[in-house]
C-alpha cells in the first residue's frame, strides 16, 4: 500500500481562497450570495457532526451565515451537488467510502477533514496494528462495492485543504472555521502542545503521578478537556510539528509503562500519522523482542 | 404490476443504511434492509488491549450513544473483575446515561422524525416556520450536553467515569446549577409530549415481543433482569436465549430472542415498566390513551417523548438526595487483576446494550462481544417494512417511500453501532 503512505497536499488553496473572499465580500445581496456548505460521513460514529449540531444555540446563528446544501445524517439528499465548503467526517475504511470522498472532493471547493477519523483514521485505523487473527472471526463475505481496504485518514486519498482535529474535534473550533470563512479569512489551527492549556487550567501534572498522559507531544486547542476531567491525553488531535517522540518515549518508560503498553498508547490515535513515530516504536519494538 | 424501490443510503438516521424492495401483484417479493456502514472491527481491535481501556476505546463506536458504551463496557469488566462501586458512582452514571437519553431523544424527535410529519424535507427548513419548536430542541439537547459535560467531562465520549468509578467528582454546585437547568427545560419537554400526541399516527399494530432490562425498585436504567412477553432472565444468561445470525445481503447481524425476533427501545421500556414512571410522565402517558402492551412500532416516537419527561423528573429527583462525597479512585492501573468473564446490560436510548469481555490474569481482553439496540431491533424492523408497504401501496411511489423512511426513522435506528460481527464460515 505504498500509496496509502503518501499524504496528498492541495496545490489549489490560494486559488480557493480568493474565490471564498470574492464570494464573501458581495454585500449586494448577501442572502444569495451565502457560503454553499457540505457535511459528509463516510465510517466513522457520526460524533463529529453532532458536534457541529449540538453547537447549541449558535447552530441556528450559524444556519443563517451558510447555507448548509447536503447534511444526509439531517437532511433529505440535496440535488446540488457543488459545494464551496464540506466537512468530511470519517475515515475510509471500504471502497463505497473512498467512492463517496473521490466525488465529494470532486464537487468541493474546500475539503475540511472534521474530527479524528478524517484526520488520522483514529481508533478504527488501528485495525492497520492488529494481527489478522484478532478479527479474522470477525471477517464476512461483502459485496465488491463494500470491500474492505487498509483503513486510514482522508488525506491519504485525497488533497484536504483544512483539518478541525479531535476525537471528538472541539465545537469551538468547529465555529472558528465557519466564523472564518464567512469573512473570506483563513482558519488556523491551534499548534502549541496541549500542555500549555492544561497548566493554565491548574490540572495536576498527570504524567508527574504515573499515568501515560502524551500532552507533551500532542497538539492542544482542546482545553486540555480530557485531564480537566482526570483523564490522560490519549493524542486524539495528533502530534504538534516538533513532538519529540524519543523523549517522551523515554519518559514513559522511566514511568514504569511497559514497551508493548506505550507502543499501543502512541498509535491509536495517531499511528498512521507520524513516520518518525513510526520509527521510534519499531526501535522500541526491536527491544521488546529481545 | 411490479414495483422496485430502492433507497439508497437512506437519511435523517445515523449512520449508513439501503433498502432493497421488489413488490409483484401488491406483494411483497424481496425486503433486504443492510446496513452499508463500512466495517470497524472494534471487537477485533479490543482484543490484546487492558482491562482499564474497553471503556474508552469502545466509546467511539457511537458519537450519539457514547456514554452508553462507556457506561456498560466499564460494568462489564467491573462484572469481570467482581469489582462494586458506590452508590455515588451508581448515581453518577444513572446521570450520565439520563442526560445522553435526553440529547438523543430531542434529537430524533425533532432533527429526524418530525420533518417527516411535517411535511419538511429537513429540521432545517422548518427553521422559518417552526422555530419555537428548533429552538425547543437544542434547549434540550444543550442541557442533555451539560449534563454528560459536568460529570462525565465532555460532552461526546466523556472521560471522567472509569472501570471502578469517576476519576473526577463534580462540584455540589455544579450539580445544583444543573438541577436548575433541568427544571428549566421541563416546559420544553411537556410541550414535546403534547407536539407529538397532536401529530396523526398510523394504526399498524403487529405483535412482535418487546425486550427491556426491568428492575422492581425504579424505572430501569443500569440494572436488573430482561423480561420480555415471553421471558425474564438475568444478563448473565443471554447466550441461552440471544442468538445472532448473518443475512447473506447484510452487513450487520440479524437477531433473535428464543427464536423470534424482538424490539427494544422507548416503547419495549414503556411496555414492561410503564407503571415506574414519574407522576407527569405517567399522567402524559394516561392522556396519550396509549394502550399498553402496545405493537405500533409509530409509537416508539410518543414514547420518547414521554420518557423526556420521566428522564427530567427522575434526574431532578436523583439531584435532590445528591451530596457528592470524596472518594479516592484507586490509581487503576494497580488494580490486581485475575482472569474473569463479564456481561454489562444496561438501558441506553434506543434499546439495551451489551457488552461482554473475557480478560485473563495479566488484565488482558481476550474476547469481546458488543450487541446493540439496533441489531436487536433490526429483523423487527425488515419484517415490519415488508408487513406495512401493502398497506400504503395506493400511494404514488414518492409518498410510499416517505411511509417507508418514517417506519424505519421511529425505530431511531444507529447504524453506525449495528455494525456488529459474526463468524460466518465463508469459502
Amino acid at each position: 500500500m505504498a500509496k496509502n503512505k503518501m499524504t496528498k497536499k492541495s496545490t489549489a488553496k490560494i486559488k480557493i481562497h480568493k474565490h471564498i473572499m470574492a464570494k464573501t465580500n458581495q454585500k449586494k445581496n448577501p442572502k444569495k450570495n451565502k457560503l454553499k456548505v457540505a457535511f459528509f460521513g463516510i465510517t466513522g460514529c457520526a460524533g463529529c457532526q453532532l458536534s457541529f449540531l449540538f453547537t447549541d444555540e449558535d447552530v441556528i446563528d450559524l444556519l443563517d451565515k451558510i447555507d448548509v446544501v447536503n447534511f444526509p445524517f439531517i437532511k433529505e439528499k440535496a440535488k446540488s451537488k457543488s459545494y464551496d465548503i464540506t466537512f468530511m467526517e470519517g475515515l475510509v475504511a471500504d471502497e463505497q467510502d473512498l467512492k463517496t470522498l473521490k466525488e465529494v472532493r470532486k464537487n468541493s471547493k474546500i475539503l475540511i477533514a472534521l474530527g479524528a477519523c478524517a484526520h488520522t483514521g483514529c481508533v478504527p485505523a488501528y485495525r492497520r496494528f492488529t494481527s489478522l487473527e484478532n478479527f479474522e472471526h470477525l471477517l464476512f463475505k461483502k459485496k465488491k462495492e463494500l470491500a474492505d481496504l487498509n483503513p486510514g485518514p482522508i488525506s491519504e486519498h485525497v488533497a484536504v485543504d483544512f483539518t478541525i482535529p479531535g476525537c471528538p474535534p472541539d465545537k469551538e473550533e468547529i465555529k472558528y472555521f465557519i466564523k472564518q470563512f464567512y469573512l473570506g479569512k483563513d482558519p488556523r489551527n491551534y499548534e502549541d502542545p496541549v500542555c500549555i492549556e492544561c497548566r493554565k487550567n491548574g490540572n495536576e501534572c498527570l504524567l508527574d503521578i504515573g499515568k501515560p498522559c502524551l500532552g507533551p507531544i500532542t497538539r492542544g486547542g482542546c482545553n486540555a478537556v480530557c485531564i480537566n476531567g482526570g483523564f490522560e491525553c490519549w493524542g486524539c488531535r495528533g502530534p504538534t510539528k516538533d513532538a519529540n517522540m524519543e523523549v517522551m518515549i523515554k519518559l514513559l518508560l522511566e514511568k514504569g509503562h511497559s514497551r508493548e503498553f506505550i507502543i499501543e498508547r502512541m498509535r491509536i490515535f495517531v499511528g498512521t500519522k507520524h513516520d518518525a513515530l513510526e520509527k521510534y516504536l519499531k526501535e522500541l519494538k526491536g527491544e521488546a523482542k529481545t | 404490476m411490479s414495483k422496485t424501490i430502492t433507497l439508497n443510503h437512506i437519511t435523517k438516521i445515523e449512520g449508513h443504511a439501503s433498502l432493497n424492495l421488489k413488490i409483484e401483484k401488491g406483494k411483497v417479493q424481496v425486503c433486504e434492509l443492510s446496513s452499508t456502514e463500512g466495517a470497524r472491527y472494534f471487537e477485533g481491535i479490543l482484543l490484546q488491549k487492558r482491562f482499564f481501556e474497553a471503556h474508552e476505546i469502545s466509546s467511539r463506536i457511537c458519537g450519539i450513544c457514547s456514554c452508553a458504551h462507556t457506561i456498560c463496557a466499564s460494568m462489564a469488566i467491573e462484572d469481570a473483575l467482581n469489582m462494586n462501586v458506590s452508590e455515588q458512582t451508581v448515581h453518577l452514571r444513572e446521570l450520565i446515561t439520563l442526560g445522553e437519553r435526553i440529547r438523543s431523544h430531542a434529537t430524533h424527535l425533532y432533527f429526524l422524525a418530525l420533518p417527516d410529519y411535517l411535511g419538511y424535507e429537513s429540521a432545517l427548513s422548518m427553521l422559518p416556520k417552526y422555530k419555537t419548536a428548533i429552538v425547543r430542541a437544542i434547549k434540550m439537547t444543550k442541557i442533555g450536553n451539560i449534563m454528560i459535560r459536568v460529570i462525565g467531562g465532555r460532552d461526546l465520549h466523556p472521560v471522567s467515569n472509569t472501570i471502578g468509578g469517576f476519576l473526577k467528582l463534580p462540584s455540589n454546585d455544579s450539580l445544583k446549577k444543573l438541577k436548575a437547568d433541568l427544571k428549566s427545560i421541563k416546559p420544553d419537554a411537556d410541550a414535546t409530549v403534547k407536539l407529538f400526541l397532536s401529530l396523526k399516527q398510523r394504526n399498524f399494530d403487529r405483535k412482535v415481543d418487546y425486550m427491556s432490562l426491568t428492575n422492581p425498585n425504579k424505572y430501569a436504567i443500569l440494572t436488573g433482569t430482561l423480561k420480555s412477553e415471553t421471558s425474564n432472565f438475568d444478563k448473565k444468561d443471554f447466550h441461552d436465549h440471544i442468538n445472532e445470525y448473518r443475512a447473506p445481503y447484510n452487513t450487520a447481524n440479524f437477531l433473535v430472542k428464543d427464536g423470534n425476533p424482538v424490539r427494544v427501545g422507548a416503547l419495549a421500556r414503556f411496555n414492561n415498566n410503564s407503571s415506574q414512571l414519574s407522576k407527569d410522565a405517567r399522567s402524559f402517558l394516561k392522556k396519550s390513551g396509549l394502550k399498553l402492551p402496545n405493537y405500533n412500532p409509530f409509537n416508539n416516537n410518543l414514547a420518547q417523548a414521554i420518557e423526556l419527561v420521566h428522564c427530567i423528573d427522575y434526574s431532578i429527583k436523583l439531584l435532590n438526595s445528591m451530596e457528592i462525597v470524596p472518594e479516592t479512585i484507586s490509581r487503576l492501573r494497580q488494580i490486581p487483576t485475575k482472569a474473569g468473564h463479564g456481561i454489562g446490560a444496561i438501558e441506553v436510548p434506543r434499546g439495551t446494550l451489551w457488552h461482554e469481555y473475557s480478560i485473563d490474569d495479566k488484565g488482558i481482553i481476550t474476547a469481546a462481544n458488543i450487541i446493540t439496540p439496533t441489531v436487536q431491533n433490526l429483523k423487527a424492523m425488515e419484517d415490519d417494512i415488508r408487513n406495512y408497504v401493502p398497506l400504503v401501496l395506493d400511494m404514488p411511489k414518492d409518498k410510499v417511500v416517505i411511509e417507508i423512511e418514517k417506519l424505519i426513522r421511529s425505530y431511531d435506528p444507529c447504524f453506525s453501532c449495528s455494525t456488529h460481527f459474526l463468524k460466518v464460515n465463508w469459502k
